[in-house]
């Protein structure tokens, strides 16, 4: 009998053709529309209705059933919320990989199983063999970043065909397979920061922020701010301090208020050769003797940085890098890879 | 080449050839603004009234009772609020599958909707019944766009005419107005304002094959209405605005189209739809939604047991067949139409039904390629 995939269908070209492919290749194919976010910001109209139509005529183009999943009061909760509060507390959430972790390889997951499902698709560029979870073809595109605390359980269940193409190519697979998306241009990370900007988002869901003093390295106030949680570590705009050499965020002070800068592009507040994490998770066992072996990522499409990973108490580690990184702020994730294989994170603190 | 059959005339229509030919001077040429004093402008003005004079011709009123507006959606504004707002105690009554355009700005006033039957012929009982002292504007729309029904106007009208007598008699000087949204009704039926016995008349021009955003109200002498939108004071000061000669012109001359073409369209697009009707109904999957008789000629929605409209639409329009689910407006959103729900169908039927509307260029063979083409779908 056929294997029964549920494939998220996004209403964009990769997730399209993530169907088309695994349809291809013998599936039966369920295409399932995530309803996440609806809501419209001033200025701003929510998407939704127009993805959740492409998923759908891309779903009846391949003669698939379609089905759509409800998530929006989880995805407010577990993704929106986190979001906020870490931004409130004056760390840098990573909404995306929250996404992943509580929505798309768990709550879709389970409603998968549980609707008859023997396994599930996305349309990410990752690619998935024996529970692994391994570097994309299109190291350009790569999204095992984003990916990394997928549950294990359900990555042992997960097709991504998608890691298997270059961007380009899935973009003429779409044309090939007359779908609808092959044009349609890539959203930008989490749909509505994306097109909003963080900042207006921010605004709009917490409010005017209080403005406080910008503070350089000697304790003296050259500038004021709009509100602390704008600005991050490393950020070189926005300062409103005129004239002179450009300003980088160092560090700031959510009490207080303050955002700390520096003018010296070599401070060693800007580039660190070790950091600690906390939360880690791994994706699959490490040998003790491979942990000098990793490479870290601590951005989306940042390069690989040689390290040693220390493991510590409970979930904690610290790192090691072998060359300096700039701009590492707390609540940001620090991915490592053996060769290809994406191992697992952690969250900087 | 990809066969195209357009089934959504209800939608939108073409913009007619002669329409266009009649507008295109005014967009460079003859740009003047009409009630500017030189000749040039001058000119422009006579074209306007001799739109307005071809407009009231057609519906059997005076040019003073004729103005020009930005379409379904103004018209109907401007009669609703502009009568709702100078009477503030005052109710409307409207039948429950009124277009949104009228729903949506009656529902800020004292409002109570008028029920349908099964097949979406208004409850006369009920509009007796629901009529009070207060009542001041009653809004029913001439043909619907969803369903096609055809609400027999001047049966509303007697109606009416007994509660003005009543309140004559008893001393109560709150007026008492019909107003008909008659968008759909152009190309089929006539529109003469003292037969249908109505007061208030919205027309639109994008559905007549004239420009889009165009349209007008017509407001018989002596219905008092508050302007929505003031300024220069135009269109007797009921919808200010600099005029947009070419839409009024092409508007008028789409009315005009519609009124001469209307009589022998009438019978070609009654067979069109009937023959379909009839095949489409021997399916035991499909029902038709709305009235047998009493019907647009041009509009047939049926619910096809099984399959979603939103599937079904993609999946004809992958064959080049385009139809509707509901109204293009209810289209954007993810309540089933309200009309269907009107007449009693269940969220499942109102998903489950598509409308197929159809036109001047529609043929007996593009009716067969779809018949086709969805008996393969189902």
């Amino acid at each position: 009998m056929k294997q029964k995939v549920f494939v998220g269908l996004s209403g964009g070209v990769d997730s399209s053709v993530t169907a088309a492919l695994l349809k291809e290749r013998g599936y039966d194919v369920t295409g399932v529309y995530m309803k996440n976010w609806s809501k419209d910001i001033p200025g701003f109209e929510c998407p939704w209705l127009e993805d959740y139509q492409d998923a759908k005529r891309v779903a009846a183009i391949l003669d698939i059933p379609f089905k759509m999943y409800d998530f929006e009061k989880e995805y407010k909760h577990l993704v929106v919320d986190y979001m906020l509060d870490g931004y409130k507390n004056g760390i840098t959430p990573n909404p995306d990989i929250m996404c992943n972790q509580e929505i798309k390889f768990k709550l879709f997951f389970e409603a998968a199983m549980k609707d008859g499902a023997d396994l599930i698709a996305t349309g990410h560029y990752a690619k998935v063999l024996d529970g692994k979870l391994l570097n994309a073809l299109d190291t350009n595109k790569d999204q095992t970043y984003f990916l990394y605390r997928a549950s294990k359980d359900s990555l042992k269940k997960t097709l991504m065909p998608i890691g298997d193409y270059h961007k380009k190519d899935v973009r003429e697979l779409a044309a090939k397979f007359n779908l609808p998306t092959a044009t349609k241009k890539d959203s930008q990370g989490i749909c509505f920061v994306g097109k909003v900007g963080i900042k207006e988002f921010l605004n709009f869901e917490l409010g005017k922020q209080k403005s406080g003093n910008i503070l350089d390295e000697q304790g003296n106030i050259v500038g004021t701010h709009e509100g602390a949680i704008y600005y991050t570590i490393g950020q070189r705009h926005g300062l409103n301090v005129g004239g002179g050499l450009p300003y980088y965020v160092i560090g700031k002070d959510m009490k207080k208020n303050e955002v700390y800068v520096t003018t010296d592009i070599s401070s060693k507040e800007l580039w660190k050769n070790e950091f600690n994490l906390d939360k880690m998770y791994f994706l699959d066992d490490i040998k003790k003797e491979d942990l000098n072996k990793l490479k870290v990522r601590t951005r989306y499409r940042a390069e690989l940085v040689e390290c040693q990973l220390i493991l510590g108490e409970d979930t904690k580690a610290s790192v090691e890098l072998k060359e300096s990184i700039k701009a590492l702020t707390p609540g940001q994730s620090a991915v490592f890879y053996l060769d290809n294989q994406c191992i697992g994170g952690g969250i900087v603190i | 080449m990809k066969k195209s059959i357009y089934l959504d005339y209800a939608a939108a229509t073409p913009l007619d050839p002669k329409v266009l030919q009649k507008m295109l001077p005014f967009f460079s040429e003859d740009f003047f603004n009409p009630t500017a004093n030189y000749s040039k402008s001058k000119l422009v003005k006579e074209k306007v009234t001799e739109a307005r004079k071809q407009v009231a011709m057609i519906l059997g009123s005076r040019s003073n009772e004729i103005i020009f507006t930005t379409g379904g959606t103004e018209s109907n504004n401007i009669a609703i609020k502009g009568v709702m707002d100078l009477f503030k105690d005052a109710n409307i009554l409207y039948s429950s599958i009124e277009h949104e355009a009228v729903i949506n700005p009656a529902k800020s006033y004292n409002h109570k909707e008028i029920k349908v039957d099964e097949k979406g012929n208004l409850d006369f009982e009920d509009l007796k019944k629901k009529i009070d002292s207060k009542t001041v504007l009653i809004s029913v729309m001439h043909v619907n766009n969803e369903i096609g029904v055809i609400n027999k106007l001047s049966l509303v009208a007697e109606i009416i005419k007994k509660e003005r007598l009543s309140r004559e008699k008893n001393n109560n000087p709150l007026p008492l107005y019909l107003h008909s949204d008659a968008s759909q009704s152009p190309n089929l039926l006539s529109l003469v304002v003292d037969k249908l016995g109505i007061d208030l008349m919205t027309l639109n021009g994008g559905k007549i094959y004239g420009p889009k955003q165009s349209g007008a109200l017509y407001i018989r002498n002596g219905t008092k209405l508050k302007p929505l939108i003031e300024g220069g004071g135009q269109e007797d000061g009921i919808r200010s605005g600099t005029l947009n000669p070419a839409n009024i012109i092409g508007f008028s001359e789409s009315l005009k189209l519609a009124n001469e073409i209307r009589k022998d369209e009438e019978k070609r697009l009654q067979k069109l739809t009937g023959d379909l009707i009839k095949k489409l109904l021997n399916n035991p999957k499909i029902t038709l939604n709305g009235p047998i008789k009493n019907r647009a000629m041009n509009n047939i929605n049926v619910c096809i047991d099984g399959i979603d409209n939103e599937t079904l639409i993609y999946k004809l329009d992958q064959k080049g067949i385009m139809v509707a689910s509901g109204s293009a407006c209810s289209a954007s959103d993810q309540e089933p139409s309200h009309v269907l729900k009107a007449i009693g169908l269940s969220d499942k039927q109102a998903r489950e039904s598509i409308r197929i509307s159809i036109g001047r260029t529609t043929s007996d063979e593009d009716l067969g390629y779809f018949y086709n083409a969805l008996m393969e779908l189902i």
